[in-house]
């Protein structure tokens, strides 16, 4: 669905994206991480076909955001870090400002309005205008503007800046919400714990470059190879001799938990089958996941 | 109806704003009646006069702020990259913008345009036609004028990496105003291009002699007047596109300047034939030259891409890519060699120093834009027009000075394209304009650092 390939960007003295190149299938929802002024916003804006990059090619949905920006355009949504909202106007008619000139027709408007008023929980709000509304209301409407014309990528730039853990929360519900029904979505943000709950993927950028391996399983859903956290009633003393009798790696032992690598290609169930027949009493199987931070640190050490 | 448009007149013409602007009107209006002259055409000429002045402030200066403003403030209030990202087409932005963000400034104005029909009717029915024609193709050129100004200051504050102000924008559009009134309009340059009847198009009775053809002032300049405010309308137009990220064939911009040549070319043909034409239509087109390349984005990576494109023999990509400053360059030089060759009176045949004089005139527009650039792309680009206007009239002040006092005519032909010795000025102008470009390529092709934004 996002295909980057050697992308170089240059502000007038300086060299913002160095050779960035990853891809990004449909459906995923891609954490973009880094630090402060490591080209996270060069990259979403030249992604979403705002600026211009200097060499290299982005594909959005497959169309190229410099051949022919205005199909990218409308095919995205794009919430920048700092944006703003039209005060004066009503909640609803901002929606179906935001609707109509993304070329949701006259008809249909009314209808995409309501629909995503009810996404960010805003349906209760149509009539009050834009700039009565707390911080958190505001990011849900400009996430209504973005998202009102249905587009098959969203691109989010620290969309949870300054939000409560209410609305946060209620940004993660939307986001996985959004990309049950098929959206890929690009979250930047340099707070790790943000991404957690939503991120399938992660791709860490440094200094305008792609650091460690390129865009990585990681964040919600993500297991982390065949690493198994158990946690054993009444472990016996020699649990470590009797799970390597079972062909099962140990990596550690901490009291009643183990952490162990299931043997290639066996399943959790026959695993956990296997230890319950040897007379381990489990109290608790668990896949490891991998966390972003996990993901992060690992990167870092490549 | 264009969701631009509508969005405006939400914000613009909200029955409030509506109400309250009636309630003012009527006010005036009320005062103009009994403040009219007590004979019976009185009333009628004074609502006339204050529908004029009406229409003036609320369709030439209220419009045109709102028009500019339509774009200044949504990057004020970084609602900018959301219009950008809509799916409407350029044209539909441009005069939804237009239209909307001085929809009320339009009901009150035309309130007086009416008052002020009704009046100079009952006078000379045709001549209000042609003077209702004039104030109302004023009134477009100045928003679409104003539209530009700020779409070209929106992009200039963009590559010199700060937000575009209303104040810059302001002020870039009364400075350039200024010097371009001040040259173009000055006594002694339409004397010296032969265009002195360019003046008569600014009095209201007088004729025009345009193309040897005489036409009576007022229908010439509201005709002229409605041309040009398509062509601004055309180049806000234009600007647009290149705000919504597509790129512009080269062919409005080369037109406008053909039809800049022809127009101001015509009102010297009577005096001096095509000969005069000719070069005061490449006076003219040089002026845009300037304006061009004070103008234009300070992009040295889309400068860097055009040269690029040019070197490899890309001339499809590289031609969106061309700097605004070539065209009338190129177009000058094509009408200065056309006047040179062109058929003239018997006994003025051309000599070897015409020839110098005109090649001098064109390096030193080439020099100019080298030093406009140098500055522009110096390492404070923000300072950049400012430092090139100082420079450029150090160069002509201080210079004529220096060379006269040391050399007279010669000595003042090293920094001007002086008829006295044009052979001088012409070689100067070579070696000044290629160290000028010569140092303006060096900042081009400044290495990046290598940090990220």
């Amino acid at each position: 669905m996002i295909e980057v390939t050697d992308v170089i960007y240059d502000y007038p003295a300086m060299r913002a994206l160095h050779g960035i190149g990853f891809t990004v299938d449909a459906g995923a929802v891609l954490a973009l991480v880094g630090p402060n002024g490591a080209g996270k916003t060069t990259l979403m804006r030249c992604m979403a076909a705002l600026d211009s990059h200097t060499e290299g090619h982005i594909r959005i949905a497959g169309l190229d955001t410099q051949d022919d920006p205005r199909a990218v355009h409308a095919a995205i949504g794009y919430l920048p870090d700092f944006y703003g909202l039209y005060e004066e106007l009503s909640v609803r008619r901002a929606l179906t400002y935001a609707a109509r000139s993304r070329g949701v027709s006259e008809a249909d408007a009314p209808a995409a309005v309501q629909l995503a008023a009810e996404r960010v929980q805003l349906a209760d709000r149509l009539d009050a205008r834009a700039g009565e509304l707390s911080r958190g209301l505001r990011q849900r409407l400009a996430i209504g503007q973005t998202i009102v014309h249905r587009p098959r990528v969203l691109l989010l730039d620290e969309p949870a800046a300054g939000l409560d853990p209410e609305a946060r929360r209620s940004l993660s519900d939307l986001i996985l919400k959004l990309t049950s029904e098929g959206m890929t979505i690009v979250v930047s943000s340099h707070i790790l714990a943000e991404l957690e709950d939503y991120s399938t993927r992660m791709l860490m950028i440094r200094d305008g470059r792609v650091a460690g391996g390129g865009v990585v399983a990681a964040g919600a859903g993500a297991r982390d190879g065949e690493r198994v956290a158990v946690t054993f009633a009444d472990p016996p003393p020699d649990l470590a001799e009797r799970l390597t009798a079972l062909g099962v790696a140990v990596e550690t032992i901490d009291g009643d938990d183990a952490v162990i690598a299931a043997p290639a290609g066996e399943d959790d169930s026959a695993l956990l089958g296997r230890l319950m027949a040897a007379g381990l009493r489990v109290r608790s199987f668990q896949p490891a996941r991998r966390t972003l931070e996990d993901a992060y640190l690992a990167e870092v050490k490549r | 109806m264009n969701p631009e448009f509508q969005r405006n007149l939400w914000l613009e013409a909200s029955p409030r704003r509506i109400a309250w602007a009636g309630v003012s009107l009527a006010l005036v209006y009320g005062i103009a009646l009994l403040a009219a002259p007590d004979y019976p055409s009185g009333r009628t000429e004074a609502l006339g006069w204050t529908g004029g002045a009406v229409f003036v402030l609320c369709a030439w200066i209220w419009a045109a702020r709102a028009a500019g403003s339509s774009v200044l403030g949504e990057i004020a209030d970084r609602t900018w990259d959301f219009q950008r990202l809509s799916a409407l087409d350029p044209w539909a932005m441009t005069w939804g913008k237009l239209l909307g963000a001085s929809s009320l400034a339009w009901m009150c104005g035309l309130t007086g345009l009416a008052l002020a029909t009704v009046a100079g009717a009952g006078r000379d029915p045709r001549m209000a036609f042609w003077g209702v024609l004039s104030m109302l193709a004023a009134a477009v050129l100045l928003q679409a004028v104003s539209m530009g100004a700020a779409l070209i200051g929106v992009r200039k504050a963009r590559a010199e990496g700060r937000a575009a102000r209303p104040s810059g924008v302001i002020g870039g559009l009364v400075i350039g105003g200024f010097l371009l009134v001040s040259a173009a309009g000055s006594a002694g340059f339409q004397r010296g291009a032969g265009i002195a009847g360019l003046s008569t198009l600014l009095h209201t009775g007088g004729e025009v002699e345009w193309w040897g053809v005489v036409a009576p002032g007022q229908p010439f300049r509201a005709l002229a007047l409605t041309a040009f405010a398509g062509w601004a309308l055309a180049g806000a137009w234009r600007l647009m596109r290149l705000e919504l990220q597509m790129r512009n064939a080269p062919l409005t911009w080369p037109a406008f300047l053909v039809f800049l040549a022809l127009f101001i070319g015509g009102f010297a043909y009577p005096a001096g034939g095509m000969m005069a034409a000719l070069l005061a239509g490449a006076l003219a087109v040089a002026l845009c030259a300037y304006a061009a390349g004070f103008a234009e984005p300070a992009d040295r990576v889309r400068l860097r891409q055009f040269a690029g494109a040019a070197a490899a023999r890309d001339f499809s990509r590289a031609a969106p890519l061309a700097p605004s400053a070539l065209a009338p360059v190129v177009l000058a030089a094509v009408l200065v060699i056309a006047a040179l060759v062109s058929p003239r009176h018997a006994g003025a045949e051309i000599s070897l120093q015409d020839v110098w004089q005109a090649l001098a005139l064109i390096a030193f527009v080439v020099r100019d834009l080298g030093v406009i650039a140098l500055f522009r792309f110096g390492p404070r680009p923000q300072r950049g027009d400012f430092g090139a206007v100082v420079a450029l009239a150090l160069f002509y002040a201080a210079g004529a000075i220096l060379g006269h006092s040391v050399g007279g005519d010669t000595g003042g032909a090293v920094f001007a394209p002086l008829p006295g010795a044009p052979l001088v000025s012409l070689v100067s102008g070579v070696v000044q304009a290629a160290i000028a470009w010569w140092l303006a390529a060096k900042r081009i092709r400044a290495p990046e650092v290598s940090a990220a934004a």
